[in-house]
């Protein structure tokens, strides 16, 4: 094929290549260098080698930070997609009043700066002044998210639970919007029950929206710091240092920059990893979806 | 682009990235006589580069250029390997890279430093992931 090629367009991605540059590539090869090297400040570095990789991949402490943070994930995951989904398909359908101020309650919590709402959460959970924390005492559960573990999981749970689902469930009300009338149409002549309409109708409708929001929950709850910082700053103990938390401890708390940087490395390779897979799967899912209905 | 075009392209590249490492190499600093590898390339900066450290971002760099060029030439059309996934060369490059960082990994937490030995596993994976994927 002759079609001509105008290279020069190329120029344009200049400026994103340079502010990329900068704002990434640098800064990520700094680390890689920071992870084979030692230092006792004054800017001074000595070669250290795979020391710190070494010692990181069998250090207990990563590997508990990862056990919790997989399971925080796991966790959180399986509570907002299921939850996203049921409020998504209770929504009112045709666009009015309900419809629109459902739209905008639901986008409020995600409205929120992250470290306001672990500001609130830490407030509303106070078992002395915390609304949350004074009913439940009240009523004679023993709730303290500072000193309990389980309690803590608890908060922190519900309260990203309370901060994204929003996110779950409006991608899938989006989803569910564009699928035609002609298909319930159909479902309600062959008189399809309601778990019906939804395995075979609206969950395949929705697999690409479920997919990207399944996507950003995982990444999102992976990397999560502010709240649980915030709320309960890891403890009670190390209950819920989740992988930032731990890695931002080590890093700018004790200074230990080689092993941090080790960490980091280690742990961006799980996300990029993670990432990939997802990608992988959306854009495969196009490509058949596409050679689906060219058929 | 005509045959010698190319041939002075691929030519004007090579003795550039040559170059850099050349530059690079002038760089690490002098130990009794000898080359430390493993010394400070740059005494002070903030960056604290390091002769193996520079080579691996410089081998990643050429594979960029040779995959760039690879493309430019030789167009290619996405393929469906074993892993049921379309991939072209760029991909298949990524997969490797990325596998070959977990195999590191893996190595060194079952065995330990030195990694040579991972570094031919690595290789091998490539290959597989060149062939296969």
């Amino acid at each position: 094929m002759d079609r001509p090629w105008n290279n020069k367009a190329w120029f344009l991605v200049l400026p994103v290549l340079a502010l990329v540059a900068i704002s990434a590539v640098i800064p990520l090869m700094t680390v890689v260098n920071y992870a084979f090297n030692d230092t006792f400040g004054n800017n001074q570095f000595f070669w250290a080698g795979l020391e710190w990789f070494d010692e990181m991949i069998h250090s207990s402490r990563l590997h508990g930070a990862l056990g919790r943070q997989i399971l925080f994930s796991a966790i959180i995951l399986a509570i907002e997609v299921p939850l996203g989904i049921f409020i998504a398909l209770n929504m009112p359908k045709n666009k009015g009043f309900w419809s629109s101020l459902c739209l905008v309650l639901m986008a409020l919590p995600l409205l929120i700066p992250f470290n306001v709402v672990g500001t609130i959460w830490q407030i509303f959970g106070r078992v002395d002044i915390g609304l949350l924390g004074r009913t439940l005492s009240a009523l004679g559960v023993d709730y303290n998210y500072v000193s309990d573990p389980i309690d803590a999981w608890i908060t922190v749970i519900v309260m990203d639970v309370w901060h994204w689902t929003s996110l779950v469930a409006l991608l899938c009300f989006a989803g569910l919007q564009s699928i035609p009338q002609a298909y319930y149409q159909a479902a309600k002549i062959d008189q399809a029950s309601r778990w019906a309409v939804f395995r075979h109708i609206e969950l395949p409708k929705m697999k690409g929206v479920l997919l990207i929001a399944v996507l950003l929950r995982f990444m999102d709850s992976f990397m999560i710091y502010t709240e649980p910082f915030v709320v309960t700053g890891g403890g009670p103990g190390n209950a819920t240092t989740f992988l930032s938390i731990d890695l931002a401890k080590m890093a700018t708390g004790q200074f230990d920059l080689g092993p941090a940087a080790a960490f980091s490395l280690m742990y961006f390779l799980v996300i990029l990893l993670i990432s990939w897979v997802f990608y992988t799967v959306m854009t495969n899912l196009d490509r058949d979806e596409t050679s689906g209905e060219a058929k | 682009m005509t045959q010698t075009r190319w041939l002075a392209l691929y030519a004007v590249t090579t003795l550039i990235m040559l170059a850099i490492l050349g530059a690079l190499w002038i760089e690490v600093p002098l130990k009794d006589g000898a080359r430390n590898i493993t010394g400070q390339m740059f005494p002070g900066g903030w960056m604290a580069w390091t002769f193996p450290v520079a080579l691996f971002f410089w081998i990643i760099a050429s594979l960029l250029i040779v995959m760039t060029l690879l493309a430019i030439r030789f167009p290619e059309t996405p393929r469906i390997g074993i892993l049921g996934i379309e991939t072209t060369r760029g991909d298949r490059l990524f997969i490797s890279l990325l596998g070959s960082a977990f195999i590191a990994l893996i190595w060194l937490f079952f065995a330990g430093p030195p990694v040579w030995g991972a570094l031919v596993l690595c290789l091998l994976w490539a290959a597989a992931v060149f062939a296969l994927v």
